[in-house]
């Protein structure tokens, strides 16, 4: 061992110490490397794995989304047809009244209509496309008899275009003072959202 | 095998001999007088990489056996350094041998020590080695290294006199009892006018014999197995003169054969056995006999080097297998991220191509489902007064005593909301009434309970109403007017989706509340107990 580290030793053994050197030097800088790359290349497998189930959930999203609107898309098309996106008339609505006071022989017919609103659902249900609009009815009618009466609710709750919704109603049975058979004998107060939907998407966009 | 470069030195001449491969490659020879030296420091130069071993084979070269006590191997080697240095104390090239153990005794074990005893003989070749930093890897004596060759070729007797010729025209002989050296001395072959090689031969083993004999090596039946190693050439000269007799028993060894024995090609070309010792010593190796530490550091100093350089290969190798490894990982790793970049693209452009499919119908497909979700969940099964009462009117068709005299009615998220109704009193009020503690003299008030808020849209999961009337009651028939009021209730709460409960009766009979009347003179025919009934209907279950 003392001649590996002598004068002469030293002399001849300095390029194979330099050679031990660099390649130690190598080798690590092969380890290291390789392994770092291994790791970088690990962490994007992570990466890309989420990524990738990030694509495939939006995929099977979108997948459902198409299953649900071709489902949706008979009703949604039956909505259209009776103006669930388009502002009611209020004219149109006016008339309609008219129309129904006289085809049921009401004897009066008094109503008020709010301001439209945005009407927030009781069940706190929020729907991130639409606003729910509502113009508060309130509707005060006498009849000769409660048939009549109903009927013309009914008619109102069920239009053809649009969506009436009935929320409240008082009946009463008017007890005659007179023999007068064409005084009424039922009268009704009722309150009745009028409802209609605002696309906010298309709100928006424009 | 590697490389070897040995010098077999005599002393008439040195003879370089270059293995490789197993085999002996070169072959030159170099006086040891005159230019010899000169001409040999010129052939090294080209050879001085090569591991070098000399192997003497001088006359100079001496052999004294010894005992020593038994003792640890440390302080075997102790004493046989003293020893040796005792001995052969002006001499450089000196070595000691343990052989073996005495039977008997003390079992001491038994020692030969050999030296050459003239270190100028090998100075001037040793000098030229050190001067061109030779890696000399020992320098070794051909009277040890023969005993390989005894082994080697099978020559096992009990005692052995070996007889070889060397290359600078001498003859050793060398005793062996059993397989340990006890004697060697080398005789320059120098005939005499009319002599030959076979009685030169006959004479020298004889005189050897005799000499073993005085010191009495032989015990009476004993045997000399003289072995002589020739070429086949000189075969005729030798064999016809060698006669055996009773202690002694000549054995002519074809050198040829002997090669062939060992595995050496070609086989020596001549009797002169360096090469063959020279083949026997590389195949089975030999520790380094004479040469000092200081001769031998060239030699360290290579070892040194190949092992530095072979440690730098293996930490290479293992830098290259270490990042290969992580190589083949990492493409492993990385085909699959690409394919996992593939198949995410794939799904993308799926999804691309998916979303375009979508019908639109002129609005965003969230709009779309937000629309039929709020017609399903809200106005799809929202009901109606003239829906609601239509069943009830179907019962109350049949009791005609009973008389519906208003009705309060509302659609709730819940059937525990019950609207608000201001009573009527009858016109014909009946003679007894009930005075309930909270409702004191005044017919049922309902209570309303948690009212959605100003601007909030129920949903009409349910529909829910207050229903007031009158019932006849005949004099004072209040058991049949509350049994027609019962019936009526559990009519209604038979209907399909409703519950019917009654909130005034048409009398309050139980304990708890007072009863007021007022009998005239007559008894009235008949008058009107008023009730109050809530029916509630589910339109569609909670989802």
């Amino acid at each position: 061992m003392s001649a590996v580290f002598s004068k002469d030793g030293v002399r001849g053994l300095r390029i194979s110490w330099v050679l031990l050197a660099l390649a130690l030097v190598t080798s690590a800088a092969l380890a290291a490397g390789s392994y770092w790359f291994l790791q970088q290349e690990k962490r994007d497998a992570i990466t890309l794995a989420k990524r990738l189930q990030q694509s495939k959930a939006r995929n099977d999203a979108v997948k459902r989304e198409i299953e649900d609107m071709r489902a949706s898309s008979t009703v949604f098309q039956d909505l259209l047809d009776r103006g669930i996106l388009q502002e009611g008339s209020r004219l149109d609505f006016i008339e309609r009244l008219d129309q129904l006071k006289n085809s049921h022989g009401l004897i009066n017919l008094e109503y008020e209509i709010d301001p439209q609103r945005v009407l927030t659902l009781a069940d706190g249900r929020v729907f991130n496309a639409l606003d729910v609009m509502g113009s508060r009815v309130k509707l005060r009618l006498k009849a000769l008899h409660e048939g009549d009466a109903l009927a013309f609710l009914e008619d109102l709750s069920t239009p053809k275009r649009g969506f009436n919704a009935m929320s409240r109603c008082h009946l009463q049975r008017i007890e005659r003072a007179s023999a007068d058979v064409s005084s009424p004998r039922v009268e009704a107060s009722c309150t009745m959202e009028w409802i209609s939907l605002k696309d906010k998407v298309k709100a928006n966009a424009s | 095998m590697a490389a070897n470069h040995i010098l077999y030195l005599t002393n008439t001449i040195l003879v370089s001999l270059v293995a490789n491969g197993g085999r002996i490659s070169q072959r030159k020879t170099f006086p040891v007088s005159g230019g010899g030296a000169s001409a040999f420091e010129a052939h090294v130069v080209g050879l001085r990489g090569l591991p070098t071993h000399v192997i003497t084979d001088l006359a100079e070269e001496d052999f004294r056996l010894d005992t020593i006590p038994h003792v640890g191997s440390r302080d075997r080697q102790a004493v046989m350094a003293r020893k040796l240095t005792q001995v052969f104390r002006n001499s450089t090239y000196r070595h000691a041998i343990a052989q073996g153990r005495e039977p008997d005794g003390r079992r001491d074990h038994r020692v030969v020590y050999t030296a050459i005893t003239n270190d100028e003989i090998l100075k001037p070749w040793v000098e030229i080695l050190q001067r061109l930093e030779v890696p000399v890897e020992g320098i070794y004596s051909s009277a040890v290294l023969s005993g390989r060759l005894l082994d080697a070729l099978g020559l096992n007797f009990a005692h052995t006199l070996l007889v070889t010729f060397n290359p600078g025209g001498a003859v050793r002989q060398t005793y062996f009892r059993g397989k340990e050296l006890r004697f060697s001395r080398l005789s320059p072959v120098d005939l005499e006018e009319g002599a030959s090689l076979g009685t030169f031969l006959a004479e020298e083993t004889t005189r050897t014999w005799q000499y073993l004999d005085s010191v009495r090596y032989f015990s009476p039946g004993d045997r000399l197995e003289v072995c002589v190693i020739a070429h086949p050439r000189d075969r005729a000269e030798i064999e016809p003169v060698l006669r055996d007799f009773e202690p002694m028993q000549n054995r002519l060894i074809d050198i040829e054969q002997a090669a062939g024995m060992v595995g050496m090609k070609p086989p020596p070309a001549s009797s002169s056995t360096e090469a063959l010792l020279a083949h026997v010593f590389l195949r089975r190796g030999e520790h380094n006999h004479f040469a000092s530490q200081d001769l031998r550091r060239f030699a360290v100093i290579r070892r040194a080097r190949i092992a530095i350089q072979a440690v730098s290969v293996a930490v290479l190798a293992i830098g290259l297998a270490y990042g290969g490894w992580n190589l083949s990982f990492l493409l492993q790793v990385s085909n699959k991220n690409q394919q996992s970049v593939d198949r995410a693209l794939a799904i993308d452009a799926e999804r691309d191509r998916l979303l375009k499919s979508i019908p639109s119908q002129g609005v965003a497909g969230q709009t779309m489902r937000d629309v039929v979700a709020f017609h399903s969940g809200s106005m799809r099964a929202y009901p109606t007064v003239a829906s609601f009462l239509l069943p009830i009117s179907a019962v109350l068709d049949r009791y005609p005593d009973i008389r519906l005299s208003q009705i309060e009615w509302q659609t709730a998220d819940d059937e525990m909301a019950t609207p608000t109704l201001v009573p009527i009193a009858p016109q014909a009020a009946p003679p007894i009434k009930a005075l309930g503690p909270g409702k004191a003299s005044s017919p049922a008030t309902a209570v309303r309970v948690a009212a959605p808020a100003e601007g909030s849209f129920v949903t009409g999961r349910h529909a829910v109403a207050i229903l007031e009337g009158t019932v006849r009651v005949d004099g004072l028939g209040y058991r049949n007017a509350l049994e027609q009021v019962r019936n009526l209730v559990d009519e209604l709460g038979r209907l399909d989706g409703y519950r019917a409960a009654m909130i005034d009766s048409p009398l309050d009979v139980t304990p708890k509340g007072g009863i007021q009347g007022k009998f005239g003179e007559r008894t009235p025919a008949s008058s009107q107990a008023r009730f109050s009934l809530k029916v509630t209907l589910m339109t569609r279950p909670k989802p």
